[in-house]
């Protein structure tokens, strides 16, 4: 890279400065109204108060749903991080063009448009009769693989195998080298690869949209009804901080447990 | 043993993908490949009218070409904007680039709802931009800016900027610098060399960043919706009214009429792009 001439890094820095502008403003601004005192929509906020923190805990169908979104996401993300490391251990060492044709399998519903997904699992929940809740869960299993899959299947591969084969001369079986040997190695990509999991769960839209049920609903569904039809109340911005506030902590555990570089890389 | 072993560890994640990924999308694509019925979910006889009934109507490929040109408009501006952000961010140094990157990782993380109700709260007709407009004396009557094209191009471009920054960013953060000074010591300016050397080594990141942008504007339901309204419906609301309206093989055809699209047109930019040429970097 070279750092080019003058007219070069206004541009870059100007850029950059409007970007930033653009991608923080509108989370900044939702933050901020969370904590206005009034009954209206009003910038900057007369003054500062957290009555609609209280009204969210107040209004039962906003604490359902967060706790509903909660539930979900804790079990999704775990059941999504067990299948992905499966795979991810299975496809660890292996070449050629089933493990190529497994991998894009594992990870094919990262970039598939998800609004499909969710039309599609109406219908198979429809034509079966799914309840909602195991429904919803699934979705998210499904959603939230790739990302213990794709974080699992990094630290796999760059595992150094005399480990495990270390593990299996001394006598341990598969399970316990498993245990024992690989897991403990890999558990990086596992905890990351939760926590992605976790994240994107508890923020999902597009097949939320479909699979949610009357008094069943995720707090971003919730949010985005109210939003819909019953107009911008600001118990909307508590409840849109809150999700906020949940993954700074997310994303500071993250910071903490396996360090930022990796998160980038996961990404 | 240890085969079994290894077919312990494949079958859960492989049975857990078709029977919840492959398998709906089969079953979805059979249901748009028959009549509707009023009482079943679609009815028994084969045909390709749900398909003919969006592809020949003037109504839906009107709203297929909005489609088209609201994704457009959003990858121009994310490349327009996204390309130089991500230069200033591989120049920094690696301790400051991965906090930068971690700035623009944060705001994909909250959910896409949240992150529209903030457009809302800037473009309504009682929004900050309205408000302020009038205070300063601009304007009189409050600018109608929601439920427009444009606040949905404005919104989602600027939800969606992070992943072609990001992308963009780590390819040019990978790059041989001696590239550039080779072509520098050859005579070529700054424009000449970023033109010829910088921008076709860093194609992996523009394409990568494109087709993220692209699908996931696809399927931006829910932004579209609060930012678009009523009259501005994409090519994903129809699939949704759809639904709602249990016209379950119409609504499976337009699913699949997305899907195609969206083959397409990754097909188109990586035609054009071609990442692949570039070796060494990138994925």
């Amino acid at each position: 890279m070279t750092r080019g001439s003058a007219v070069g890094r206004t541009i870059r820095g100007s850029a950059t400065a409007v970007a930033f502008a653009l991608i923080i403003v509108p989370i900044l601004i939702v933050v901020i109204t969370a904590f206005s005192p009034g009954d209206y929509f009003e910038f900057p906020p007369r003054g500062l108060s957290t009555r609609w923190f209280v009204e969210f805990f107040r209004l039962k169908e906003m604490r359902n749903a967060f706790t509903l979104s909660l539930e979900l996401a804790l079990l999704a993300a775990t059941l999504a991080t067990i299948f992905g490391t499966m795979g991810a251990l299975f496809l660890a060492r292996r070449r050629g063009l089933l493990a190529g044709l497994l991998q894009s399998l594992f990870l094919a519903p990262l970039v598939f448009p998800t609004i499909i997904l969710g039309v599609a699992l109406l219908l198979l929940y429809k034509t079966i009769g799914m309840p909602v809740f195991p429904g919803l869960l699934l979705a998210h299993c499904i959603i939230g693989m790739p990302y213990g899959f794709r974080t699992v299947l990094a630290s796999a591969q760059a595992l150094d195998p005399a480990l495990e084969e270390a593990g299996q001369s001394l006598g341990a079986g598969p399970v316990r080298t498993l245990f024992v040997v690989t897991l403990p190695l890999v558990w990086q990509g596992v905890v990351s690869g939760w926590l992605f999991a976790f994240i994107v769960s508890f923020g999902e839209l597009n097949t939320a949209l479909f699979l949610t049920g009357p008094g069943l609903t995720t707090l971003p569904i919730e949010i985005f009804s109210y939003l819909q039809f019953q107009g911008s109340q600001l118990v909307i911005a508590a409840a849109s901080t809150l999700q906020i506030a949940l993954i700074v902590v997310m994303v500071t555990a993250i910071e903490r447990i396996v360090g930022m570089g990796r998160i980038i890389r996961a990404r | 043993m240890k085969r079994a072993w290894a077919w312990a560890l494949l079958v859960p994640p492989l049975a857990m993908t078709l029977l919840l990924f492959v398998g709906p999308l089969m079953y979805l694509f059979w249901v748009s490949v028959h009549e509707a019925s009023p009482s079943e979910l679609y009815g028994h006889a084969f045909t390709l009218h749900n398909y003919v009934e969006v592809i020949g109507d003037s109504f839906y490929l009107a709203i297929i070409r909005r489609t088209l040109g609201v994704a457009a408009a959003i990858l121009g501006c994310c490349l327009l904007i996204g390309y130089p952000v991500a230069y200033f961010v591989a120049l920094q140094p690696a301790r400051r680039r991965t906090y930068v990157l971690l700035l623009l990782l944060f705001p994909l993380m909250v959910s896409n709802v949240v992150r529209a109700y903030g457009w809302v709260a800037i473009l309504g007709r009682r929004g900050v931009l309205n408000t302020s407009l009038r205070e300063l004396g601009i304007i009189d009557a409050p600018l109608d800016l929601l439920y427009t094209t444009e606040a949905v191009v404005v919104g989602l471009m600027t939800i969606l900027l992070p992943y072609m920054v990001i992308s963009i960013a780590n390819t040019l953060s990978t790059l041989d610098r001696r590239y550039e000074e080779a072509a520098q010591a050859l005579g070529a300016g700054p424009v000449r060399t970023f033109l010829h050397v910088t921008l076709p080594l860093s194609t992996p990141g523009v394409a990568s960043g494109m087709l993220l942008v692209f699908l996931l504007t696809l399927s931006a339901y829910v932004t579209i919706t609060l930012l678009g309204g009523p009259r501005s419906k994409l090519l994903v609301s129809m699939i949704y009214d759809g639904v709602t309206a249990f016209q379950w093989p119409h609504a499976a055809a337009l699913a699949f009429v997305l899907l195609a699209l969206a083959l397409m047109l990754t097909a188109l930019i990586l035609a054009v792009l071609r990442p692949g040429r570039v070796e060494g970097t990138g994925r």
